[in-house]
């Protein structure tokens, strides 16, 4: 199977925010990582690779930083990479990046496509989705687990309340994968040593320019969400305050 | 049931040959990256039939991102680095030049600035920097110039054949809580080293094995360190230009602890502050990173953070044992650089620069045995020769004697601190004796209850969330984040002597001096005292401070899982 996972570099979780002059964006002086369900997308492409033989590309689009995640991918066995560098990606909606894709790939014939879930920073969950449509191929989302079959491909998907739902595709196909289907592999000294040394192409943006068009969607201003404290006292019997107490979590603050 | 990280015996191990090996890639290893790849593209320029490579050089860095465990106040003596790459102030991360610079003495509500700022913290011509930030573009300098940085590998044991060191492992991953391998469990690598370059900051655990092992401590002074616990801040601006410097001596302290504060002004209205705790202190329920809160609570500080908000926080042990403490920094197979020597000026509160030119000295060396393929201690001990003719063994020579004037107290040192200054660093001996600091510690039973005249600085900070905190909330913004599943990588010796022994005469110290969090007694009625001790090492920020300041000295850290660990972005 010849497999193409898409990856994004995005802020560190725990990385304290700031926002840009213009208050669009964040400042880009924070640690970056990669986009974790986009690591379990890999992991599951290497693991697919193994079993089936094939090939394991990864793209990214992002500027020169964003380099790293290729670095990672390749060290931990993904054959080759492809970096969409330019500053002007970080900004993109979910679309433009999804046609930028479907650009620097056309040339390539890939069985499959693997992208994480959902970006931890703009979090869309469409890129991936969009990307299909684009291909005009199936797809499907929140993937916990593939299997090879003779017709295509054999997908579980998470549905809610604990309910999953098993979908038989065929091929080409893209698959959009949730965190924790299975278990990250390391990077090897050996493999970043060898990463060095796969093969890397940049794309600039000029070659994808114009199947970008542009944005549909674009973010006005941002905020810093207002702290506020606020304490209630639930008065009654203690009966009846567990019942209230129940109501307010499950409806108000809807954390069971 | 407290199980400790253990390398797991009969596996097979991969191997690698590498020609160096640095161990740890703050600005000491990273100088001497990049200082050795230099030398090696000269050499190839002018000698095309003897090539040497740069292919297996190779500089381990237990941060998942380089420079993410890198954290100083930081103010930079350019000297080094004008050495190292002449002109780097043009595209160096520097917040700003020093422009003023004053010293305070602190009583418990006024200050008295002294009339004029001693000549040892006099900084004009240095730069207030982020070291997280510097060591980050130190180290794109040394990938550009093609070397290899693992980032996220720690070294984790020493690779030994009879008295010459062979190598380095690196630490294993995918260890649960059991010490058991998981599905993804890769072994730490043997890389097969002609030279190991110690570059593993103030108390390494590699350098530690080594001075053990050969003992290289016998004729040194103990090494005693201080714990720096720093927070960044943004406050309003036109509280403190960019480049001010201030120092404080005093309160919080009392004439019984070694120690003080500093407070720089950065760029965008950011204000590094924090305070060096000399581990020496006599109470064992002193706690530094309270000492931070309360100098904070003084009207002079308070005022200049009013209305402001912490943003990072973070703390680290240093090595000011000085001249006298340097353990023997190179021999077969090995050379030490930076803070893990202790190459500190414990006067003038800098090592930056030392680390950097200590890192360069021992790549000019390195280079030489790479020549001359020889890396016996015959070749390597060029190093401390170098270090001997350098202007490293200078700056420290006039301050050999500093911090041991303090042993007796503050008025003490001032005195000794004063004589030394007219003797060129000699006093009143020429060698003053040290105690570890750990040594010094009282028992329970010699302490007032209450803690005295110290009893402001011990037990835990409460914090009122605004100007002080309590040290969840400092070490939340700490971005310490660690691998769960793994077993703990703070190896207690003998959890008896905690539990019986410890708990009794010293009142269990670890809860204090850890800034993390790490350590903490729960209640247990089967323990012999109540009190069990149990360990959350996810919430380690490896300052190694335990390692040095426990009592009985039976905690040795030793490196978790590779890529855990602080994220001091900006620190």
């Amino acid at each position: 199977m010849k497999i193409l996972v898409c990856m994004k570099q995005v802020p560190q979780k725990d990385a304290p925010l700031k926002l840009n002059e213009s208050g669009t964006w964040i400042r880009d002086d924070v640690s970056y990582e990669v986009n974790e369900p986009d690591a379990y997308a890999l992991e599951e492409a290497l693991r697919q690779k193994e079993k089936h033989g094939g090939e394991v590309v990864v793209i990214t689009a992002g500027p020169p930083r964003a380099q790293q995640v290729l670095r990672e991918a390749l060290a931990k066995g993904a054959d080759r990479a492809i970096h969409l560098e330019d500053n002007a990606f970080v900004g993109l909606d979910a679309f433009s990046t999804a046609r930028a894709f479907a650009a620097a790939i056309k040339d390539e014939q890939f069985d499959l496509i693997c992208t994480g879930l959902q970006s931890d920073d703009y979090g869309f969950a469409q890129t991936g989705v969009i990307l299909a449509e684009l291909l005009r191929w199936p797809h499907a989302t929140i993937i916990m687990q593939i299997e090879k079959t003779d017709a295509g491909i054999k997908v579980k998907r998470e549905l809610e309340a604990g309910y999953f739902q098993f979908v038989d595709m065929p091929l080409p196909a893209v698959l959009t994968i949730q965190s924790g289907i299975n278990k990250l592999r390391y990077a090897t000294l050996i493999g970043i040593k060898q990463a060095k040394n796969k093969p890397l192409r940049k794309v600039a943006l000029a070659k994808v320019q114009q199947a970008i068009g542009s944005n549909l969607q674009k973010i006005e201003r941002m905020y810093i969400p207002q702290k506020t404290k606020k304490t209630e006292y639930l008065e009654g019997p203690p009966a009846e305050i567990a019942k209230k107490l129940v109501d307010k979590l499950r409806n108000e603050i809807r954390v069971l | 049931m407290l199980v400790f990280r253990k390398p797991p015996q009969n596996i097979e191990r991969p191997q690698m040959p590498a020609d160096v090996a640095i161990v740890g890639g703050g600005p000491a290893g990273m100088a001497c990256a990049l200082r050795l790849a230099q030398l090696i593209d000269e050499h190839n320029a002018s000698n095309p039939k003897s090539q040497l490579s740069k292919e297996n050089i190779y500089v381990l860095e237990k941060a998942r991102e380089i420079g993410q465990h890198c954290l100083s106040g930081a103010l930079l003596d350019p000297r080094s680095m004008s050495e190292l790459l002449p002109d780097f102030e043009k595209e160096a991360p520097l917040d700003a030049p020093v422009s003023k610079e004053a010293v305070y003495f602190l009583t418990e509500s006024g200050k008295f600035k002294l009339p004029i700022t001693p000549p040892p913290l006099r900084d004009h011509g240095n730069y207030v920097i982020s070291l997280n930030r510097f060591v980050k573009w130190l180290g794109s300098k040394v990938e550009a110039a093609g070397m290899t940085v693992f980032t996220g590998f720690a070294g984790a044991e020493l690779l030994l054949d009879g008295n010459r060191v062979t190598g380095v492992r690196t630490d294993d991953k995918g260890l649960d809580k059991q010490n058991q391998p998981k599905g993804n469990f890769e072994p730490g690598y043997d890389l097969q080293a002609k030279v190991v370059i110690l570059a593993e900051g103030s108390r390494g655990s590699l350098t530690k094995q080594l001075i053990n092992k050969f003992d290289l401590s016998k004729t040194r002074n103990p090494q005693t360190f201080g714990q720096g616990v720093k927070e960044l801040w943004e406050v309003p601006s036109g509280r403190i230009a960019a480049g001010e410097v201030i120092y404080t001596m005093g309160w919080p302290l009392t004439t019984r602890e070694y120690g003080g504060a500093w407070i720089y002004g950065g760029k965008d209205n950011v204000v590094s502050l924090g305070f060096v705790t000399g581990l020496d202190y006599p109470d064992p329920r002193l706690d530094p990173q309270r000492v931070l809160q309360q100098f904070k609570r003084h009207p002079f500080v308070a005022k200049l953070l009013e209305g402001g908000k912490m943003i990072r926080y973070g703390a680290k042990s240093l090595p000011y044992g000085g001249w006298f403490a340097i353990p023997p920094i190179a021999g077969d197979g090995w050379m030490i650089v930076g803070d893990s020597a202790g190459f500190l000026n414990s006067q003038r509160l800098k090592g930056i620069h030392l680390a950097i030119k200590s890192g360069m000295l021992a790549a000019e060396t390195a280079f030489d045995a790479l020549k001359k393929d020889d890396f016996s201690s015959a070749t390597l001990n060029q190093y401390p020769s170098r270090v001997e003719n350098s202007w490293i063994k200078q700056e420290l020579w006039k301050v050999r004697n500093f911090h041991q004037g303090f042993e007796h107290g503050f008025l003490q040192g001032m005195f000794h601190a004063g004589i030394q200054q007219f003797t060129g660093g000699r006093g009143l001996r020429d060698r003053y004796e040290a105690t570890p600091g750990y040594a010094r510690m009282k028992p329970l039973r010699e302490l007032p209850a209450d803690g005295g005249p110290d009893s402001h600085l011990i037990g835990p900070a409460k914090g009122d969330g605004k100007l002080t905190f309590d040290k969840l909330t400092d070490l939340y913004h700490s971005g310490t984040k660690h691998e769960e599943d793994q077993p703990a990588h703070l190896i207690i010796h003998d959890t008896n002597i905690c539990e019986s022994r410890c708990i009794t005469e010293f009142g269990s110290p670890c809860q204090n001096f850890c800034p993390a969090n790490v350590y903490e007694m729960l209640d247990d009625s089967a323990a012999p005292n109540g009190k069990r001790i149990s360990l959350n090492p996810s919430n380690c920020v490896h300052c190694k401070t335990c390692d040095i300041q426990d009592p009985y000295q039976i905690i040795t850290w030793v490196p978790p899982e590779g890529g855990g660990g602080p994220n001091y972005d900006g620190m």
